[in-house]
């Protein structure tokens, strides 16, 4: 795949967000009554960028969707920003200030690239939409050179940025991305962690980000929560773990896996 | 040749009547992904209730509103109560076929059961004969055509032009992206049932009209055009029903000019089946 | 009164053979055809028109084809023949990949039109007046009129749908049954293990369709006229009614539905008396009562008054207590000390061979041929340049690989890596996009999934494909190729003939069932096991295949480790006895103990290969991990 998505440097977006923070506190989740996490605790900060990772199976979407309210939960309890949360359904989380880019069905791919972002806006007041598309193809201003094409149209990388521009719409003060980099070519996933996700952080939001590629993440998040066999495993800078070989071996070894 | 002008007259008055049909089958599929083979059932019983109204001395014009609310609310008990908890238990594709058929069985030979099994017709004018050149039609048929005319720009407006509209079209792209949009979708399908609902009982009421006599079991048939005219245009694409009704509205009444009249409705079947092995999606819809 | 009676068994007769046609196409064969009725209408129609005269006859005031004037039981055969053919067309639709519900669709309506059709077409059966005057068979010896020919049909008609009961049986409770209810369940893995799924679903189609027309022939000869009222929708959907009622995939069931159904309920109601003012209240009312009953079994008892039962075949059982799902989830107990090879069936004159250590296949690893690549000389597997497009994405962008004979070769790399696609594009349950796969030294590349299955190229599934609703032992006993009552011809012949075969397959699946720990669940629905167990069942059950080359694919996911190390040595065995495999893993460490060489995949496409412990060392391996 080639670097086929055009970079640009974002400035600092006009006004700055309210962050609000992110606790769960001894999450169980899972599908069936059979949990896939259990006993899983962290915490965000506003201007915080934190990462989850592990390896495949270790329940890292898992514990997206239960924080966004896709999920409900089977224990355990979520607060943002201080308000109890637990098993609200998500259209109500999301209008409490919850951004969410999931992984794979991510736009609405038979709608233009504007209308996922109006759509992105529904919430807004009508004379409020246009402004803050303006804005956010300022901040992804590859968008505005495709304004009128089909979101399915897309390319993996273009497609991302779509996904993450519609979240911004509403200036979310909790952004939560699940794998943001899948699929996009190692170039373009370096820039999207460094560029974009950074820089939400930057403009005052709480950042939660689940990612695979766990070098590139570490690079520019606060804190990592290392998750294994639906547990926390490990939690620490980035620095921290870099130099931890404990750390290397859960990705490379074998003992982290659940035996469900 | 003024027969085939004269049936291109005809097709345009099935084709108002089908539009008014498939965009609210459309539109129900689009936003639940359930095909209301039910339809029918629901069209009739809403003629039926402005006859309830129109046999007491009732004018038709003046009962119509008592068709198009029974339509609503009839749709969307369906879907709240019946497709919806089926729906959420996991039940198959096919079984849910079955349970819409079971619904229609209910819907019509209930109506059936009150109604009698002869057919009735309203008490109704049909109004003067208008010519246009070789297409003759009467005053309610043009009424019929420009109402029609009238609903799917109003349609249109809704879906392109309002919030709602927005919304609607976001549910049923992505239901869960259009959560995380702070959409509340179950809101908006239930609104999207009521709508099309109406669409189905306004459907059932002019199609009562145009047919002259009808029975509780007339729609059958009439369903069969409607899944053409929905699979042509593509399914879940409400514009796509708008044109495949006018295709299908057109091809019936003119191909019932060129071969025997008996067979008309083959057309729609031939298309109806040519569009489900080649192209499910239809002409609009998005990727074959 | 003796009428009355005697048109009940006929009805009873009729409506059972037509459930019993019904229940086998779609119960058994899953094969939701809307467009039943249709078969039973041509039946009669046939069957009608094989025994009236010429139509010029009798001031010919009616129309229609044929008209041979046959005696019986030639209008009963003419019936079934066309309900039979009349199926394959249908055949070509139903197979189609499109949604159950559209397809569901272009059937009932293809009923509707034909409907339209024969009531329009006046010289086919006479348009809607229909046919009236059919002869009754026999009628030239016998009076039909007479109590005594009454009762003879009745009990005829019950004889025929009990004759039909044994057939269908027959086909359901054999091999080949076995084979349709695997398709049923999972048409997809039924295919990747060599079964051929539209020849299986055309079958079905025709022995559904022939039995429906008989019902038609039947029916006819008692009645004596058939118009298109009698096979309106609204009959499609009794029937489907009754066979869901009764018990879907349970002919006992079939049949107990069509005696409730249309049979009791129209016959209970009869005896409603008429409401003055509206005589067809209770009519109409019966109809409504019947969808009321979709729903409510539907909704309640989707399975059925008689459901499907559980085929018990386990002759062995486990010494062990309580081996119960979920005792796989704690430490397991370690495997039997397999003796013995571990291939499927047909253990004759086999040597034993003791367990090794596994540290002889990974041997050779450090020395430096990380990254030779394989001899081509013993090459059982290749694929060339294999590229996977789909919406734009390249998920396998230019892959190619060799496999040796009689080596365990691992597959790794990180999510997205396009693993899981080139093993499904391997097996053939995935097409490819441009590249060549050679198997055997033959160009496979356009070959479908069951002809790859059946020259010995198996693969597993990584997300849940056993067949729910067949037990544990029977999912292994689909997969076995070969056997005598897998076929419609040795279906019929009987347990007589596949019988002992059977017996010995159940033996050696039990035999694997054992070595793997599982015996006590031989009996139990594949589907209520718990995820690590169904992997196991997984993996039998391509090893029951006796394949050539193995693909497996994450067979080790959510098993114990202790256990993975277990089947890790089976699998390192049957290398030994020959049998190739290659395996998609994430985990890292069963490719250290037990394969070589491995492929590293990243992006699509080939990183790296050779040894796991030289690949550990190299950098970009353990970059592709940890970058993603």
């Amino acid at each position: 795949m080639s670097a086929d998505v055009e970079l640009g440097v974002p400035d600092l977006p006009t006004g700055s967000v309210e962050g609000v923070e992110l606790n769960t506190v001894d999450l169980t989740v899972g599908y069936d009554g059979s949990p896939v996490i259990h006993g899983v605790s962290i915490n965000v900060a506003p201007r915080e960028v934190v990462s989850i990772v592990g390896p495949n199976g270790s329940g890292k979407s898992t514990l997206l969707k239960a924080i966004v309210g896709v999920l409900e939960p089977l224990g355990g309890s979520i607060r943002v920003g201080g308000r109890d949360v637990t098993g609200w359904r998500s259209e109500n989380i999301a209008r409490i200030g919850v951004g969410y880019v999931p992984q794979i069905d991510d736009v609405f791919a038979p709608l233009t690239v504007r209308e996922n972002l109006e759509m992105g806006g529904y919430l807004l007041k009508s004379r409020e939409v246009a402004p803050r598309i303006d804005h956010v193809m300022s901040v992804f201003p590859q968008l505005s050179r495709m304004a009128g094409r089909r979101a399915g149209k897309l390319s993996g990388g273009e497609r991302k940025m779509l996904a993450m521009g519609r979240a911004l719409m509403l200036a979310p003060a909790l952004v939560v991305l699940d794998e943001p980099t899948a699929n996009l070519a190692p170039i373009v996933a370096a820039a999207v962690l460094q560029q974009h996700v950074r820089q939400l952080a930057a403009t005052g939001a709480s950042v939660l980000v689940v990612e695979q590629r766990a070098r590139a993440v570490l690079e520019i998040s606060d804190r990592t929560y290392v998750l294994g066999g639906g547990q926390v495993r490990m939690e620490g800078t980035p620095a921290e773990l870099a130099t931890s070989s404990e750390f290397v071996e859960s990705f490379l070894g074998g003992n982290t896996r659940s035996g469900v | 040749m003024s027969v085939f002008i004269a049936s291109i007259g005809f097709g345009l008055v099935t084709a108002a009547v089908l539009a008014l049909a498939s965009v609210g089958f459309t539109l129900q599929f689009a936003v639940t992904n359930v095909l209301n083979l039910a339809y029918g059932g629901v069209m009739i019983v809403a003629a039926y209730a402005a006859y309830a109204l129109n046999e007491r001395g009732v004018n038709i014009w003046i009962s119509a509103p008592a068709a198009i609310l029974i339509g609503a609310v009839l749709s969307v008990l369906l879907n709240n109560l019946i497709y919806t908890p089926f729906g959420r238990r996991g039940t198959t594709p096919i079984a849910m076929v079955i349970v819409a058929l079971g619904m229609t069985l209910i819907l019509e030979f209930g109506t059936q059961a009150l109604a009698g099994p002869t057919n009735v017709s309203y008490i109704m004018s049909q109004g003067a004969t208008v010519k246009l050149g070789s297409i003759e039609l009467t005053v309610v048929q043009l009424v019929i055509i420009g109402l029609s005319i009238v609903v799917m720009i109003l349609v249109h407006g809704l879906i392109r032009y309002t919030r709602l509209g927005k919304a609607m079209r976001a549910t049923a792209a992505n239901r869960n992206l259009a959560r995380n949009c702070g959409i509340r979708t179950d809101r908006v399908i239930t609104v999207t049932w009521l709508i099309s609902g109406a669409l189905c009982g306004l459907a059932g009421l002019t199609f009562a009209m145009n047919s002259g006599t009808f029975g509780a079991t007339s729609t059958d048939i009439f369903l069969v055009l409607i899944l053409a005219a929905v699979f042509l245009g593509g399914p879940g694409e409400p514009y796509g029903a708008m044109l495949g009704a006018l295709i299908i509205g057109l091809a019936t009444e003119v191909s019932a000019s060129i071969i025997v009249s008996d067979y008309k409705d083959v057309v729609a079947f031939v298309i109806l089946l040519a569009m489900l092995t080649i192209r499910p999606t239809g002409l609009l819809g998005a990727r074959a | 009164m003796v009428y009355y009676i005697t048109t009940l068994l006929v009805y009873a007769g009729v409506d059972a053979i037509a459930c019993l046609g019904l229940s086998q196409q779609f119960g058994v064969g899953g094969v939701t055809n809307f467009g039943f009725i249709i078969f039973q209408a041509a039946g009669a129609y046939v069957a009608g028109a094989l025994s009236l005269p010429s139509d010029h006859v009798d001031g010919g005031f009616q129309s229609y084809i044929l008209g041979w004037h046959l005696p019986f039981p030639f209008p009963w055969i003419g019936a079934t023949v066309v309900g039979g053919l009349l199926a394959i067309p249908f055949a070509l639709i139903v197979g189609k990949r499109i949604r159950g519900d559209f397809a569901a669709i272009g059937l009932l309506v293809t009923a509707v039109m034909f409907n339209l059709l024969v009531t329009n077409y006046v010289p086919l059966f006479n348009g809607a007046a229909g046919l009236s005057l059919v002869p009754s068979p026999l009628q030239g010896s016998f009076n039909p009129q007479s109590t005594g020919y009454q009762w003879g049909y009745g009990i005829v008609a019950i004889l025929v749908a009990f004759a039909t009961y044994l057939f269908v049986t027959r086909i359901t409770e054999s091999p080949y049954g076995r084979s349709l209810r695997a398709m049923r369940d999972n048409d997809t893995v039924a295919d990747s293990l060599g079964k051929n799924v539209r020849s299986l679903r055309t079958s079905s189609l025709i022995i559904g369709g022939a039995i429906a027309g008989l019902s038609g022939g039947v029916l006819v000869g008692f009645i004596n006229l058939w118009d298109p009222q009698a096979w309106g929708y609204a009959e499609t959907v009794v029937l489907f009614a009754a066979v869901i009622i009764g018990g879907l995939g349970n002919h006992r069931g079939a049949m107990l539905g069509a005696v409730l159904v249309p049979v009791a309920f129209e016959e209970a109601t009869r005896y409603i008396p008429p409401v003055p003012g509206n005589p067809n209240l209770i009519p109409a009312l019966q109809w409504v009562v019947i969808g009321l009953l979709i729903l409510v079994f539907l909704w309640f008892r989707p399975q059925g008054i008689l459901p499907e039962r559980r085929r018990k075949l386990a002759t062995r059982f486990a010494s062990e207590p309580g081996m119960q799902p979920g005792a796989m989830d704690s430490a397991p107990a370690p495997l039997a000390d397999f003796a013995g090879p571990v291939t499927g069936p047909k253990p004759v004159g086999v040597t034993e061979t003791e367990v090794t250590e596994t540290e002889t296949v990974g041997v050779g690893a450090a020395d430096g041929q990380a990254d030779a690549p394989p001899a081509t000389s013993d090459v059982i597997l290749e694929c060339r340049d294999l590229v996977r497009e789909f919406d734009g994405v390249r998920a396998v962008d230019g892959v190619s690989m060799a496999f040796q004979r009689g080596r365990l070769t691992g597959i790794i790399g990180p999510n997205g890596a396009g693993k899981s696609t080139v093993l499904a594009m391997l097996a053939g349950t995935l097409p490819s996009t441009s590249g060549q796969i050679l198997f055997k030294g033959e160009d496979v590349t356009r070959l479908p999934a069951f002809r790859r299955a059946r020259m010995g190229l198996v693969r597993t599934f990584q997300l849940a494909s056993e067949f729910k609703r067949l037990t544990v032992l029977e999912n292994l006993l689909t997969a076995i190729p070969d056997q005598e009552g897998d076929s419609f011809v040795g279906a019929l012949r009987g347990r007589r003939r596949w019988g002992a075969q059977e017996r010995e397959l159940i033996d050696s699946a039990q035999a694997m069932l054992e070595r793997f720990g599982l015996l006590g669940l031989a009996d139990r629905y594949a589907g209520d096991l718990s995820g690590g167990q169904r992997r196991l069942v997984e993996i039998m059950r391509a090893l029951m295949a006796q394949p050539a080359v193995l693909l497996l694919d994450e067979p080790m996911a959510g098993v114990h480790p202790r256990l993975a190390h277990d089947i890790g040595m089976q699998l390192v065995r049957l290398c030994e006895e020959g049998t190739t495999i290659v395996m998609v893993e994430h985990e890292l460490s069963i490719m250290d103990e037990f394969c070589d060489p491995v492929y590293v995949l990243a992006d699509g496409r080939v990183l790296a290969q050779g040894a796991m412990a030289a690949l550990r060392a190299k950098e970009e391996v353990v970059e592709a991990y940890l970058v993603g």
